[in-house]
């Protein structure tokens, strides 16, 4: 998702989803990424349960200990792969243990 | 009267200690920590940076204001590490918090004190009645060199400071400012890491402007060091600022709320703004607390608060979050050097 | 009207280096054509399975591009639908002659993957997920894994049960002679493969191949030909998050329901099936979601050997090797499970024949359940 213009089409998604909570459903740990994900790997990728509706989406700053249904999270806002020398970078969605 | 109606502070969850440093460079790990006064300093996330982290500092600046994110009708953030060298870190915050479209935006450079000058430009705005809220932010993911001094110091964190008139926690009774051309630390466009200039960024650089800012600004108020119960200065180190306090005149007390040095190193242009919110976060109303900031090239940016009666609550809305800052400075994970060289991109 | 298959051939799966996307194809068509006693001239339209070769090698328009291949100056085009490709060609190419449109069409799977670099095939892949989960850093093999950890935690389904699946898969692929790998694996060597998701290991996972398949589809009835007794398929959401459950795949269930009542036969009535086990867990899904084991039953039932060549009671599961053991050429599987199927219906398997082979089921999946697609087969 580098492209400048789908970047921000996406802005208000994002914005909207900000801050949101949610609890674990199920998880993964990716040990083999794909391109432009290597400098963030291993990293679990969790589907949460946000009352109305469920995403797919990245766990940042967690331990072993945080990966059981349940355990409860929230959305916040970061890189979301490596960017390019001098492409736009990537912010996006990703979700952090409370 | 211009003050600030809230805040927010964020502090990476990861650690490195100084002695893990000094071990992987063959140093004497006691040495080190002994002459810089730091046993560990903050590290940010792989996929953090200025952006992201001025945006946590937003949004937790957010929970307590009784406006709305639309309010905000100016939005500077202050930096060394914005992102991009062409492309305002303040818009990517402000289109994120959902500030709408109505609001001066712009982003700040001027080494440790680029949010606090936000803070002053800000105030201004305010009294001008330009703008009736406005939020000034200084975030970091400071860089430095491996193997270089500053590698024990340079951390990662952000801090937001809604600025207003209405229901203020703290009254901005006065501020000014001190600048110069001092070329003690520097970075080139395009260059990676920062260079300095060893010992010159002691006395002629860091004294002289921390000094001159303080001094003019007691004499501009007649007041004197015993008129506050709180000092925050910059925190290169653990050194300097106790140093700096014991000169003017301050006491050991009136500083040690305000040292989050001791714990998370030096953030760079959240430096300061954090000792000021870690002393608001234990000020009881009715309290003078007297600041000063120092960016390196350079300047220092000096401001009295005097905080009040709305203070308490907003404090407890932050400790019921976990966002006070002594809370974010207690959750923490370490990361050996290794992690940390990934972390800050340098492998 | 019946719709017969009268011809079905497929080349070896694997790392074939030397070999191009026009010979894969050159050489799965002209021996099926043969199998059906037809040439190319009696073909009157022609469907291509295939996903990566727009996104990896640049060439979209495979219909015109085989078409000119192949000598078959008719009506083509490609379908698309990840790796239900295969499937969905074969789907569309009974539709066009139920249609009464075509009388004689073929189809054809191809895939060629070992041209590029393992990460760019794996980013690839990722076009079949959401672009949330490309977002969240996912890998095929992570939305699986993400599958197998609500399948473990629900039923209690064991890493060696997972691990039971490749090895009956590899041994039976040992016996085929067009499979990617010959050698037979331990349960102890798939356990202790590299991690890739947890958690799916390296050997939990289906290769990169390469490979073609093709039938040749008809309505005029001969002695040789198989009937399409059902092509069936269903769509569920793009990506995990949407799903209902978390631990079945609906677009399985539904398109199996179909398939079974257009068939009018009964899961207990299959003698041979091809199912998709992209990953090891995949097919312990199948197994449940086809209705072929209760729910949380088939893992067992698998590791006890009641599918497997041998000691099977009844229902022979990927008797090719399956994806894991014959090689998992995206566009092209879903047309060779069919082609082993009507091999197994023909009592042509040779040591990998399942006995008294009347029915049978193929069973093709797009991404992580978004499309499946269900064949059922009849002498």
């Amino acid at each position: 998702m580098n492209s400048p213009v789908k970047i921000w089409r996406n802005q208000k998604h994002i914005a909207h989803m900000l801050g949101r909570e949610g609890t674990i459903v199920s998880w993964t740990i990716i040990r083999l990424p794909p391109s432009g994900f290597s400098n963030l790997a291993p990293y679990p990728v969790v589907i949460v349960d946000l009352s109305d509706s469920r995403i797919t989406a990245q766990l940042v700053d967690w331990s072993e200990e945080d990966l059981t249904e349940g355990r409860r999270v929230k959305i916040v806002v970061r890189r979301i792969s490596e960017p390019t020398t001098e492409g736009i970078i990537p912010y996006g969605i990703k979700v952090k243990p409370i | 009267m211009v003050g600030i109606v809230s805040y927010g502070t964020y502090i990476p969850q990861y650690r490195i200690k100084l002695a893990d440093i000094a071990s992987a460079w063959k140093k004497d790990p006691q040495e080190v920590v002994g002459s810089l006064g730091i046993e560990e300093k903050s590290v940010p996330g792989t996929d953090e940076d200025a952006v992201s982290i001025a945006l946590e500092a937003a949004l937790q600046s957010l929970t307590a204001f009784r406006g709305k994110p639309t309010d905000i009708e100016a939005l500077f953030v202050g930096s060394e590490s914005h992102p991009y060298a062409v492309n305002p870190t303040s818009t990517i915050v402000g289109e994120l918090l959902g500030a709408g479209h109505n609001y001066l935006a712009a982003d700040l450079e001027f080494a440790c004190k680029a949010g606090t000058a936000g803070m002053q430009a800000i105030a201004g705005l305010i009294a001008a009645g330009q703008v009736r809220v406005g939020l000034a932010i200084g975030a970091d993911t400071a860089q430095s060199k491996p193997h270089d001094a500053l590698e024990y110091t340079s951390a990662a964190a952000g801090v937001a400071y809604v600025l207003g008139k209405e229901r203020i926690l703290a009254k901005l009774l006065a501020y000014t400012s001190f600048s110069s051309d001092t070329p003690d630390f520097w970075r080139r466009d395009g260059i990676r890491y920062p260079s300095h200039a060893g010992r010159f960024t002691g006395e002629p650089a860091y004294f002289a402007h921390v000094v001159g800012a303080a001094t003019r600004l007691l004499v501009q108020t007649h007041m004197k060091p015993g008129d506050f119960d709180y000092c925050v200065f910059h925190m290169p180190n653990g050194k300097f600022p106790r140093d700096v306090a014991r000169r003017l005149g301050f006491s050991k007390e009136q500083l040690s709320a305000s040292l989050t040095v001791d714990y998370i190193g030096n953030p760079y242009a959240a430096s300061s703004m954090l000792g000021l919110a870690s002393v608001l976060d234990i000020a009881r109303a009715g309290e003078k607390i007297f600041m000063v900031s120092y960016g390196s090239g350079a300047g220092s940016d000096a401001f009295i608060w005097e905080t009040t009666s709305e203070l308490p609550r907003v404090v407890e809305i932050r400790k019921k979050r976990s966002e006070l800052v002594t809370q974010q400075i207690i959750k923490k994970r370490y990361v050996d050097y290794v992690g940390y060289l990934k972390q800050t991109h340098k492998i | 009207m019946h719709i017969y298959i009268s011809g079905a051939a497929t080349t070896k799966f694997g790392e074939l280096w030397g070999v191009s996307p026009r010979q894969l194809a050159g050489e799965a068509v002209s021996k099926a054509l043969k199998n059906a006693g037809t040439d190319s001239r009696r073909i009157e339209a022609l469907f291509v399975g295939n996903m990566l070769s727009g996104i990896l090698g640049g060439q979209e328009h495979l219909g015109a591009f085989f078409a000119e291949e192949l000598g078959i100056r008719a009506p083509a085009c490609k379908i698309e639908g990840a790796c239900a490709s295969g499937g969905l060609a074969l789907h569309n190419a009974v539709n066009s002659v139920l249609s009464g449109q075509y009388n004689t069409v073929v189809v054809l799977g191809v895939e060629k993957m070992t041209d590029h670099k393992p990460e760019d095939v794996a980013t690839a892949l990722m076009g079949a997920g959401s672009e949330e989960e490309r977002a969240a850093g996912a890998t095929f093999p992570g939305l699986y894994a993400i599958l197998a950890c609500a399948h473990m935690k629900a039923y209690g389904t064991t890493r060696e049960e997972l691990a039971a699946v490749a090895v009956k898969n590899h041994y039976h692929a040992s016996l085929n002679p067009n499979a990617q790998f010959h050698t037979r694996l331990t349960i102890d060597q798939v356990m202790k493969s590299s991690r890739i998701a947890d958690p799916l290991r390296l050997l939990d996972c289906s290769p990169i191949s390469d490979g073609a398949s093709a039938i040749v589809v008809t309505s005029k009835k001969s002695t040789r030909g198989i009937i399409v007794a059902a092509s069936c398929v269903a769509t569920d959401s793009l990506g995990l998050a949407r799903r209902k459950s978390l631990t079945e795949l609906a677009a399985t269930k539904e398109a199996g329901k179909k398939a079974y009542a257009i068939a009018g036969v009964a899961p207990r009535d299959i003698d041979a099936a091809e199912v998709h086990d992209c990953f090891t867990i995949a097919e312990i899904l199948a197994m449940e979601d086809l209705g072929f084991f209760p729910k949380g039953k088939a893992a067992g039932a698998i590791a006890a050997g009641e599918t497997s060549l041998g000691t099977s009671g009844r229902l022979i599961v990927n008797p090719s090797g399956g994806l894991k053991g014959c090689g998992h050429p995206v566009g092209a599987t879903g047309v060779k499970q069919v082609v082993e199927i009507v091999e197994q219906l023909r009592g042509r398997a040779g040591a990998r024949q399942a006995d008294h082979a009347k029915v049978g089921l193929a069973h093709n999946v797009g991404g992580s359940g978004a499309t499946a697609v269900v064949h059922i087969l009849k002498k």
